[in-house]
C-alpha cells in the first residue's frame, strides 16, 4: 500500500527518545442496502483511504491521521503526533520485519464480483418470505453490508504487517401486531467472507425465521418475577459471558482496576464444565482477522480454564503495563481512531451435556432464547440485560412465550451457577461499542443451565 | 499570522464549494446531482491523573454524493478527492441509484429565490490561533480543579477537550451552491465521588465556539458537585408526585420527543404524534420551538444537508401540535414546502429529517422559583436506561433517575434507584413552568434544556 522507503521516513520522523511511532494504514471499501416499507431505499458505498501516526512516550500516545498518503501529509502527521517530544536516533537504519496473518478467513464469492441486483435481489427476498408468514405481519426491515478493508501496520520498533479483511452481514427485523400486541423478531447473521453467506443462510429462510419469532412473541405472557433456574439457548446467551466476563479481563479495564476480575488470576469461578476462550483466530467467524490493528497475529487466549481464571486480553499498550505480550486484542473502528482492548469471538467451549436432558431437568424455569441487550457495571459486575425473546420451562417442557422478562445478576457470581453445558455449540454475530467505537464481535456457546437466577418480571 | 490563516481559510472554502459545484454540474438532463463536501481541522486530548493520555490531530475532508434518476437515489461517498476519485464516487451513485424502488417523493431540493442570510457568529476567529499547548493545558486545569473542588472527589475518570473547525459546501444540480465555515469546542471532566464506601459518578460539560468560551473551573465545580451531592442516595417510597426535570435531563426529554416530531417517523407510523396534528397534545402554556438559526446554538447553519435554507418552527403552540419537521422527500409526500430539517452525520451519510435546535420556549420563572412552586417533589439529575425505557412509538417513557427529594423547594436528601414513569403525553400535558436557565446539550442533535416542572408522575422506589 506504500513504498517501504516512506514507511520508514515517517516511523524516524515520528519517533520519539525513548518511545514508539507507528503507521496505520488503511483502505475500506464497503457497499449498503436496506429495505422498508417492501422498498429498497437506502442504496450507498463507500470508499475510505486514511493513514494515522501513533507516537507514544511513557504515558502519552499521540494520535494524527490524514486522508491523504503523499509523503508530505503522512510526514506532517508525524510531526503533529510527536509534537512536544524530542526525537529519537532519526538516522538509525530501520529493518523492516514482516509479521505474517496467523490466520486465513477464505473469501468464496468476493461481494465486488457480486451484481448490486443480487444483493438488492435478497432484500425482497427476505421480505417476501416474512410477509408470507401472515397478515399479522406489519414491518420488515432488512439490511445488507459488505465491507472490504486492506490495512498495513509498522512501527519503529521494526514491525511491519498486512492483512485483508472481507465481511458480509445480512439483517432482518419482523414487526408484528394483533389486538394492539407488538412484537418483534431478528435474524442477523455475518461472517469474515463473501456473499457465500447468504447461499449458507438464504434471505428468505432468514426472513422466514424472524417472521415466525415475531408472530409466536405475539401469544407471550407477562413474564413472572423470582428466582428461577434459566436454560441459555444455544448461541444467543454468549452475550453474557461477553457483557459481564469479557469486558472485565479486557487489561485497559485491569490496568485502572476498574474491573472486578483485577489481581485474582488462578482463583476459581466455575466448575470443570467452564471453558471460555476469546479467538481472533477462528477461520471465517465475524470477529476474525489475521493481524490485529497494531500487527500482532490473531490468537486464542484462555481466559478461564476449567472454571479457574487464567487469562486477559491486551493490546500493546496495556500488555507493556501488565508485563506480558500483547495477545492481538488491539483494535480500531477505522484510522481515524487509536488502537484500544476489544474481544474479537469469545465463546464459553462446549460441554459434554445432552440439551434435552437440560431441559428436562427444569421443573418451573425460564429458557432465555435471544437477548436484547443489557447494562453490565464493569467495576462491580452486576448486570441486567432485557429478554427479547424468552419462554416458560414447566415440568421439563417449554410451554408458552414471556414478555418483559430481565435477567438481574453479577458476573463473576453467574459462572458460579453455571451447572451443565451441553454439545450444541452456536455463534452470533453483533458490533460491541466501547469508547465510541464499534467492533464486529461474535458471542458463541452451547445450551447451558444456571442452576438459580433472579428474572425480574411483572407477575407474581 | 492572523491574516495568514483568514487566507488560507477563504481559499479553502472557495475551493470546496468549486468542487462541489464541480461535482453537481456532472449532472446529466434526466439526473440530479447533490454534492456536500467538508474539510475540518479537528483536536483531542484527554488526561488522566495529571498525563496526557490520548491525544489526536487530524484533518479529514471527503465528499458525500447524491444522484437521484426519476425518484431512485443512490449515495457514495469518497475521501479521494482526485479527478479520478471523483468520477469513480459520481459512477458509484449514479449506479446505487438503479438498484432503489422508485419514489416520486425522493428529490434534490429546488433552489430558492434569495440566498439564506449568514448566521453571525458561528466561527470564532479567535479559535485557529490556540495553539495545541494551550489546548492540553486547558485539559489539565479541568482536570486538576475537578480534583481540588471537593475532598471526596477520589478520582477523574475522565478530563477531554476537543475542538473542530470545519468547511462545508453543499451544490446540488438545479444551481443551490453554499458553503459555511464553523468551529466548535467543548470539555467534559467525570468525577468519581467516594464516602462512607459509597460510590457516584457526576459528569458535566461545556461548548462554544471556541476555548475562549469554555469555563474550566465552572465544569470542573458541577461535575464534582454532581457527584458529591448524590453521596449516600437511597430509595424513597413509591408514590405519585411533582417531577422536574434540571436542564440537563430536561435535553435528554427532547431528544426523545425530536425523534418522533419528524415528518418521515410519522408517514412511517413510528411516532406517537401521527394523526394528531391540530390536537392539543401539551399544556395550553407550553410552545415547543426547531430553530436552525439560533444564535449560539451548536445545531445552527444557514442551509441545512439538503441546500436548503434554515428556519424556525413551531412544532407545538400554546399546546398544540402546530407542525412536524420536514426533509424534501417528506416534504414532497404531504406536498408543502420542507422546513430546512435534513441532518447528516457527515459526508459518509446521505441526509434525513432530524431537528435542528429544539426547545421549549421559558414560561419565564427563574429556577428558584421553579423549584419553589414544586414543593415536594423528585428532582431528577440523571436518567438511567433511556434508550430501552423511552419508546417515542409507542409514547411509553419509564426510566431510572438518579436526583434528590425537595420539600418546599429545597433539596432534602439524595435519591437513587427508583424508577419514574408517564405517558409522554401525559408529562407534556403535564407541564406547568419552563424556567429560564436553558443549555443547549449537543448529544444526537442539539436540544435546549431548562428547569421543568411536571405536575405529577409515577415514582416507584420502596
Amino acid at each position: 500500500m506504500l513504498d517501504e522507503a516512506v514507511i520508514r521516513r515517517v516511523l524516524a520522523a515520528g519517533a520519539p527518545a525513548g518511545g514508539l511511532a507507528e503507521l496505520f494504514v488503511e483502505e475500506r471499501r464497503s457497499s449498503s442496502f436496506r429495505l422498508e416499507d417492501s422498498r429498497v431505499e437506502d442504496v450507498a458505498s463507500g470508499y475510505d483511504l486514511g493513514a494515522g501516526v501513533r507516537v507514544i512516550s511513557g504515558e502519552r500516545a499521540s494520535y494524527a491521521y490524514t486522508n491523504l498518503l503523499a509523503p508530505e501529509a503522512l510526514l506532517e502527521a508525524a510531526a503533529a503526533a510527536r509534537a512536544g517530544l524530542a526525537g529519537g536516533d532519526q538516522d538509525a537504519p530501520l529493518d523492516l520485519r514482516r509479521v505474517e496473518p496467523s490466520a486465513v478467513h477464505p473469501v468464496g464469492l468476493p461481494p465486488s464480483e457480486v451484481g448490486a441486483g443480487d444483493k438488492a435481489a435478497a432484500l425482497v427476498a427476505a421480505d417476501e418470505a416474512a410477509r408470507a408468514a401472515g397478515g399479522d405481519v406489519r414491518q420488515v426491515v432488512a439490511s445488507y453490508a459488505d465491507v472490504h478493508q486492506r490495512v498495513l501496520v509498522a512501527t519503529s520498533e521494526g514491525l511491519i504487517a498486512s492483512d485483508d479483511r472481507t465481511r458480509v452481514r445480512f439483517a432482518v427485523q419482523v414487526v408484528a401486531a394483533r389486538n394492539g400486541e407488538i412484537a418483534t423478531g431478528f435474524e442477523a447473521p455475518g461472517h469474515s467472507g463473501g456473499f457465500e453467506l447468504l447461499e449458507r443462510q438464504p434471505a428468505a429462510e432468514l426472513g422466514s425465521k424472524a417472521a415466525a419469532k415475531a408472530l409466536r412473541m405475539l401469544d407471550a405472557k407477562p413474564s413472572p418475577a423470582g428466582e428461577f433456574p434459566v436454560v441459555l439457548a444455544p448461541g444467543s446467551g454468549g452475550v453474557l459471558i461477553h457483557e459481564a466476563c469479557g469486558h472485565g479481563l479486557e487489561a485497559d479495564a485491569l490496568v485502572k482496576e476498574a474491573s472486578v476480575y483485577a489481581n485474582r488470576a488462578g482463583e476459581r469461578f466455575g466448575s470443570d464444565s467452564v471453558t471460555i476462550v476469546d479467538d481472533g483466530s477462528d477461520a471465517g467467524a465475524w470477529g476474525s482477522f489475521g493481524v490485529d490493528d497494531e500487527g500482532t497475529p490473531a490468537q486464542r487466549t484462555v481466559l478461564f480454564e476449567r472454571g479457574v481464571l487464567t487469562g486477559h486480553l491486551s493490546d500493546v499498550r496495556s500488555a507493556k503495563k501488565i508485563g506480558h505480550p500483547p495477545t492481538g486484542n488491539g483494535r480500531r473502528q477505522s484510522y481515524a481512531h487509536h488502537p484500544i482492548v476489544r474481544m474479537s469471538n469469545t465463546y464459553l467451549l462446549p460441554g459434554p451435556d445432552d440439551p434435552q436432558e437440560i431441559l428436562s431437568s427444569v421443573r418451573r424455569g425460564v429458557y432465555a432464547a435471544t437477548f436484547a441487550g443489557g447494562e453490565v457495571n464493569p467495576a462491580t459486575g452486576n448486570f441486567v440485560f432485557g429478554m427479547a425473546e424468552a419462554y416458560m420451562i414447566e415440568n421439563g417442557v417449554i410451554t408458552h412465550p414471556i414478555k418483559g422478562a430481565t435477567l438481574i445478576g453479577n458476573g463473576p457470581q453467574v459462572l458460579g451457577t453455571i451447572d451443565a453445558v451441553a454439545t450444541d455449540f452456536d455463534r452470533k454475530e453483533g458490533v460491541c461499542g466501547k469508547d465510541g467505537q464499534a467492533a464486529p464481535v461474535t458471542n458463541g456457546m452451547a445450551t447451558v443451565l444456571l442452576g438459580k437466577m433472579t428474572v425480574g418480571g411483572t407477575e407474581a | 499570522m492572523s491574516s495568514r490563516t483568514d487566507d488560507r481559510s477563504k481559499e479553502d472554502s472557495g475551493a470546496l464549494l468549486a468542487l462541489a459545484s464541480e461535482i453537481a454540474g456532472r449532472a446529466s438532463k434526466d439526473e440530479a446531482i447533490e454534492a456536500f463536501v467538508t474539510h475540518e481541522r479537528e483536536f483531542y486530548v484527554k488526561v488522566y491523573e495529571g498525563e496526557v493520555e490520548s491525544l489526536s490531530s487530524a484533518q479529514p475532508r471527503g465528499a458525500g454524493v447524491r444522484a437521484i434518476v426519476g425518484g431512485r437515489a443512490g449515495f457514495a461517498y469518497s475521501t479521494d478527492l482526485s479527478t479520478e476519485g471523483i468520477e469513480a464516487v459520481v459512477a458509484q451513485a449514479r449506479d446505487n441509484a438503479t438498484y432503489a424502488t422508485p419514489d416520486e417523493a425522493v428529490a434534490v431540493a429546488e433552489r430558492a429565490e434569495s440566498e439564506p442570510a449568514p448566521i453571525p457568529g458561528l466561527f470564532d476567529d479567535e479559535q485557529p490561533e490556540v495553539g495545541p499547548d494551550d489546548k492540553v493545558t486547558f485539559a489539565l486545569t479541568l482536570e486538576r480543579a475537578t480534583r481540588a473542588a471537593d475532598k471526596r472527589v477520589r478520582t477523574v475518570e475522565e478530563a477531554v477537550y476537543g475542538d473542530s473547525e470545519a468547511d462545508v459546501a453543499i451544490a446540488v444540480s438545479t444551481g443551490i451552491a453554499g458553503s459555511y465555515r464553523r468551529s466548535d469546542a467543548w470539555c467534559y471532566s467525570v468525577a468519581i465521588a467516594e464516602d462512607d464506601g459509597d460510590t457516584e459518578i457526576g459528569f458535566e460539560f461545556d461548548l462554544g465556539r471556541g476555548l475562549g468560551s469554555l469555563d474550566a473551573n465552572e465544569v470542573a465545580r458541577q461535575a464534582a458537585a454532581r457527584a458529591v451531592g448524590v453521596l449516600g442516595a437511597s430509595k424513597i417510597p413509591s408514590a405519585r408526585m411533582p417531577v422536574v426535570f434540571d436542564p440537563y435531563t430536561a435535553g435528554q426529554f427532547l431528544g426523545v420527543l425530536g425523534s418522533a416530531l419528524t415528518a418521515e417517523a410519522v408517514q412511517k407510523g413510528r411516532s406517537l404524534f401521527a394523526g394528531r396534528l391540530g390536537e392539543a397534545v401539551a399544556s395550553g402554556n407550553l410552545s415547543l420551538i426547531d430553530d436552525g438559526r439560533a444564535e449560539g446554538a451548536p445545531g445552527s447553519a444557514p442551509w441545512d444537508a439538503e441546500g436548503v435554507a434554515t428556519q424556525r418552527t413551531g412544532v407545538i403552540t400554546k399546546g398544540v401540535l402546530t407542525s412536524y419537521l420536514y426533509d424534501t422527500a417528506s416534504a414532497r409526500r404531504e406536498g408543502r414546502p420542507s422546513t430546512g430539517n435534513a441532518a447528516r452525520a457527515g459526508f459518509k451519510s446521505a441526509p434525513g429529517p432530524a431537528p435542528s435546535n429544539m426547545t421549549f420556549d421559558t414560561t419565564g420563572e427563574g429556577r428558584d422559583e421553579v423549584l419553589g412552586r414544586a414543593g415536594r417533589a423528585l428532582l431528577v439529575q440523571d436518567f438511567h436506561g433511556v434508550h430501552s425505557g423511552a419508546n417515542s412509538v409507542t409514547g411509553d417513557f419509564s426510566v431510572g433517575v438518579t436526583g434528590f427529594l425537595l420539600e418546599d423547594g429545597a433539596p432534602v436528601r439524595p435519591v437513587k434507584e427508583v424508577t419514574i414513569a408517564a405517558p409522554m403525553l401525559e408529562i407534556l400535558k403535564g407541564i406547568e413552568a419552563v424556567a429560564v436557565d436553558r443549555r443547549w446539550l449537543p448529544f444526537g442533535g442539539s436540544f435546549g434544556g431548562a428547569t421543568t416542572l411536571i405536575s405529577e408522575m409515577t415514582v416507584a422506589g420502596l
